[in-house]
């Protein structure tokens, strides 16, 4: 594929400098794609783009591992929202990376109802529109839908959890070392399917880091649609506070300023 | 013997330094006010975790109150500035899943304004009875109930 | 740098989901479901998810034990086995092979289960044979 081609040549081309240690991608073996860190120009034949994987929680254990060193990432729009958000918590530091940008296609934009398929800076791929919010089947089920049916809808949902925490661990903006999710006093231990303060938990922490990057819905063994609910939740935080996840390092969340910094409706 | 109306379980966390001492002045002037809420101190708006605030909703209760200082008076500053937003998105959050948010209620109440504790608690109390049981807890309601009484009732025998 | 991922599949159940499991450093990490595996397709289970954690887990047993009237006592694999042969031995003499049951186990390979209940049948002469997963 052409795309993966300029992929490979730009991840050459960093390589062959030797600033970075390694260039984190996808690689291709056996007919199976996974995570790959390409330490040297040789095996980058089998650099591929997809399927998607949430790099950017990779990263982080990469940098933390090796302090001294820079580190090349392939990177798509979320993968690049989730590192700001991280760097935002203190858990990488951007100055030690290398992002290639690749942008999304329309379909794969379409296919995660992504609102920016593109990081800030793009080597490959022509950044397509994003999907707006308003456009999305979760926005107008939440404007058809009143408490009763939005609570029979998630009450169903989430009763077909069978607790794997799968969505905490690919999560790239859960990063808490003690997880309230795996406390007991908050959901009681050995019950599935969970409370559902398990999931109420979850969607209020990652309301203000939420990345939209889908990976949480990916992983979820008994499909629940938990993007519908944070791509809500991103919404509100856009509406209440104007701020926009992801997209600029210095934006602290509004949920950790003060008024003065960061104002409320009404108050 | 004629059928009790619904009495709304509620839990009310009130701040050290501002809403706890506007309670208890309530309390010492006699107001008369609805007697369906317990009163967890803490020591600031802001020590509210949204978790506790689920974990009540999902247990049994049928309404949560957060009363802090007024926003300028918090006595570490701006922590009722944090709580006013984080229970303004979760607020938000639980009409997303369906649960009604006026189930949970943010206010402000001073050290010296008794009248109006009374009146946000009775208020608030008549608009949870209105709403009903909370549904969020479901079939959990009859266990958290339970739950409820044991942590109320060890509440009791350390005072 | 040192980060690879081997791809492997699940120790813990019959299903066979896929997973990568990564090693920076020489350490093992926290597995990265295979999307492109056509069972499990991206996806795991609470054990896949935790199948890391017993490797350099502080309780996990690095020496045989034989519990004596003192409690456990650390031991070599030969004495171990030695006494585990004695003891099965004597069992079957005294209260025949059907006194004898033998569990075998989901975190092994295929093959030794076989092996397992190949000598609790030709060697030991009992059909009691069972299975943590049962599937």
């Amino acid at each position: 594929m052409k795309v993966s081609k300029e992929v490979r040549d730009i991840a050459e081309e960093i390589l062959r400098q030797g600033q970075v240690g390694g260039v984190l991608g996808l690689s291709s073996e056996h007919g199976h794609v996974g995570p790959h860190l390409f330490s040297s120009t040789d095996d980058l034949g089998t650099l591929v783009l997809e399927p998607r994987y949430m790099l950017a929680k990779v990263c982080r254990m990469i940098l933390a591992d090796f302090p001294g060193e820079r580190l090349g990432v392939v990177a798509r729009g979320c993968d690049e929202r989730a590192l700001i958000e991280m760097a935002k918590l203190g858990q990488v530091d951007l100055s030690r990376l290398d992002l290639i940008g690749v942008a999304c296609s329309e379909a794969q934009a379409r296919e995660c109802a992504c609102p920016h398929p593109y990081p800030r800076r793009i080597d490959v791929g022509e950044p397509v529109q994003g999907v707006a919010f308003a456009d999305t089947e979760c926005a107008q089920q939440a404007s058809e839908q009143d408490l009763v049916a939005r609570q029979a809808f998630w009450t169903h949902a989430f009763s077909r959890c069978i607790k794997c925490y799968g969505c905490r661990n690919v999560c790239p903006v859960c990063i808490c070392a003690e997880c309230s999710l795996e406390d007991a006093s908050w959901v009681a231990r050995g019950k599935i399917s969970p409370e559902i303060s398990f999931h109420l938990i979850r969607a209020f922490h990652v309301a203000d880091k939420c990345v939209g990057c889908g990976a949480c819905d990916a992983a979820c063994p008994v499909d629940i649609p938990l993007t519908r609910l944070y791509a809500q939740m991103r919404e509100k935080m856009k509406e209440m506070f104007g701020y926009e996840i992801g997209l600029d390092v210095t934006n602290k969340s509004p949920l950790t300023t003060t008024l003065e910094e960061a104002p409320l409706h009404g108050l | 013997m004629s059928e009790r109306p619904f009495q709304p379980r509620i839990i009310a966390f009130c701040c050290n330094w501002c809403s706890y001492a506007g309670a208890d002045l309530a309390g010492v002037s006699r107001l008369q006010m609805p007697s369906n809420f317990k009163v967890i101190r803490v020591m600031c708006s802001a020590r509210v975790a949204p978790e506790w605030i689920i974990k009540a909703l999902s247990s049994g209760v049928d309404g949560v109150m957060v009363l802090g200082c007024h926003i300028g008076d918090c006595h570490y500053i701006s922590g009722n500035h944090r709580a006013a937003k984080r229970f303004a998105v979760l607020r938000e959050m639980l009409g997303c899943v369906g649960i009604n948010p006026d189930r949970l209620l943010v206010d402000w109440v001073s050290a010296s304004e008794g009248p109006q504790f009374q009146k946000i608690v009775t208020n608030f109390v008549e608009r949870v009875a209105v709403l009903g049981p909370g549904k969020a807890a479901g079939e959990q309601r009859a266990k958290g109930t339970s739950e409820l009484n044991g942590l109320t009732q060890q509440a009791e025998k350390r005072e | 740098m040192d980060y690879r991922t081997v791809l492997t599949t699940c120790p813990y159940c019959g299903s066979g989901c896929g997973m990568y499991l990564p090693v920076l450093n020489g350490k093992l990490g926290e597995p990265i479901p295979a999307k492109t595996h056509p069972l499990s397709q991206g996806r795991l289970c609470i054990k896949g998810w935790s199948a890391h954690e017993h490797v350099a887990s502080h309780d996990r047993l690095t020496k045989p034990l034989v519990k004596t009237g003192s409690g456990f006592k650390e031991t070599t694999w030969d004495e171990a086995l030695d006494l585990v042969v004695t003891r099965l031995l004597e069992l079957r003499d005294r209260h025949g092979p059907d006194s004898l049951a033998f569990l075998v186990s989901a975190k092994c390979t295929n093959e030794e289960n076989y092996l397992q209940q190949k000598l609790a049948r030709a060697v030991f002469g009992t059909n009691n044979v069972d299975h943590c997963a049962r599937l």
